[in-house]
């Protein structure tokens, strides 16, 4: 069984979504063939959609921005649609993550992909949105199940045996397990440390233009 | 201001007050999550393509009003990309209203949505994804949501009064 995992984040390095994949894998690795593809940018390759076409699900990662899907990806899912692949026995999962706490905050951005599946023609099998996103690039490796990303880590290995069997799960929605509180005030500290690193202020995060 | 921000190149429909028009004039880069609008120049995008200040503009409005082909629910990859780039409209330090984390004003104005959406097949399914997440946008931008609306297709548009 071959399974694309597609990186839905703008980002060529770093990403959360790259990190989500990495973790998917070692879930998914050793049961099905793994297909990387790269939604980095607004355009799908000849090359990406022959990918595509030979495997059988779809595992799309990708930020929450804006309440939705980032525009670039939201132009490939486009292009997917007007593609008309002939492969219509695929299945489609989604893995929102976000800067917010709380992963239901993804909600809507899971619904465009699964709206999307009905105008493409292709099956939805559910997916997973994961709050606190902004700071799993960042975390150091930790043991499969443990530490701060042990709710990610389980509902990755749950959403594994749907993805193998072909199977559709509900939305689950979770978060890193770190305290609210906590996780605002590391990201607060993280963009007064990243301004000062660019030559600013503090307080010029607060900056108006009249 | 009203502030709209479209997917019609040849926006033409008569707008009473004093208002601003984005639509697509030259291709948009779509935002690449440097977060340099919170860091680098805060409140402007760093990508200079005519598109960086739409989180300016809307600091300056009391209406944004998003006219947009439906695509699964969503707005359309170029409203998108408009409103993507526009992040630095808030401020990146975080709040909790209503038990939920958002983000805190950078500015004070409060915004009131609209959006008139269209295509020629919105489901019922979609046009409520749509409608959520027009709400979901009012709570991160701490504004209101005005009018959300479906057409078949632009020519239906013109009758709107904006
Ligand atoms: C333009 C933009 C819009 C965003 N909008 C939201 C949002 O509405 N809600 C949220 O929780 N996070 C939002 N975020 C934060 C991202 O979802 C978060 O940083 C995520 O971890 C990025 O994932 P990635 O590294 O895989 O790209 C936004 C980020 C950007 C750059």
């Amino acid at each position: 069984m071959k399974i694309a995992l597609i990186n839905g984040s703008p980002k060529v390095n770093n990403s959360a979504s790259g990190v989500i994949l990495e973790d998917l894998k070692y879930y998914i690795s050793e049961k099905a063939e793994i297909l990387d593809i790269d939604f980095h940018k607004s355009v799908v390759s000849e090359e990406q959609l022959k990918i595509l076409n030979s495997a059988e699900a779809w595992v799309f990662a990708y930020p929450l921005y804006v309440d939705g899907i980032p525009s670039h990806l939201l132009s490939c899912l486009v292009q997917l649609e007007k593609a008309r692949l002939q492969n219509h026995n695929i299945h489609i999962y989604g893995i929102v993550n976000c800067g917010f706490y709380e992963g239901i905050q993804a909600e809507f951005a899971l619904k465009i992909l699964q709206n999307w599946c009905i105008k493409a023609g292709f099956t939805w099998g559910g997916g997973i949105g994961i709050g606190g996103g902004g700071c799993l690039s960042m975390m150091p490796k930790t043991k499969y199940g443990q530490g701060p990303k042990a709710p990610i880590h389980k509902a990755l290995e749950l959403i594994t045996d749907k993805i193998i069997r072909h199977e559709t799960q509900e939305n689950n929605y979770v978060s890193v397990a770190f305290p609210r509180f906590l996780y605002k005030m590391a990201a607060e500290m993280g963009w007064r440390q990243l301004i000062k690193y660019n030559g600013g202020k503090a307080k010029d995060l607060k900056k108006q233009w009249k | 201001m009203k502030l709209i921000i479209t997917d019609i190149k040849d926006f033409n429909i008569p707008i009473q007050e004093e208002h601003k028009i984005i639509s697509p004039q030259g291709d948009i880069r779509n935002c690449i999550g440097c977060f340099g609008c919170w860091v680098k120049t805060p409140g402007k995008c760093v990508i200079h393509d005519g598109y960086e200040e739409t989180g300016i503009d809307m600091s300056k409005c009391t209406e944004m009003i998003l006219i947009s082909e439906c695509c699964y629910g969503s707005v359309s990859p170029f409203v998108k990309a408009v409103q993507d780039r526009a992040l630095s409209y808030i401020h990146p330090d975080f709040v909790i209203r209503k038990g939920e984390m958002h983000h805190k004003r950078r500015y004070e104005n409060v915004i009131s949505i609209s959006a008139y959406f269209y295509g020629d097949n919105i489901t019922e399914t979609e046009k409520e994804t749509a409608r959520n997440i027009i709400e979901a946008n009012a709570d991160n931008y701490c504004g209101l949501v005005k009018n959300v609306q479906f057409y078949k297709t632009v020519k239906e548009l013109e009758d709107i009064t904006l």
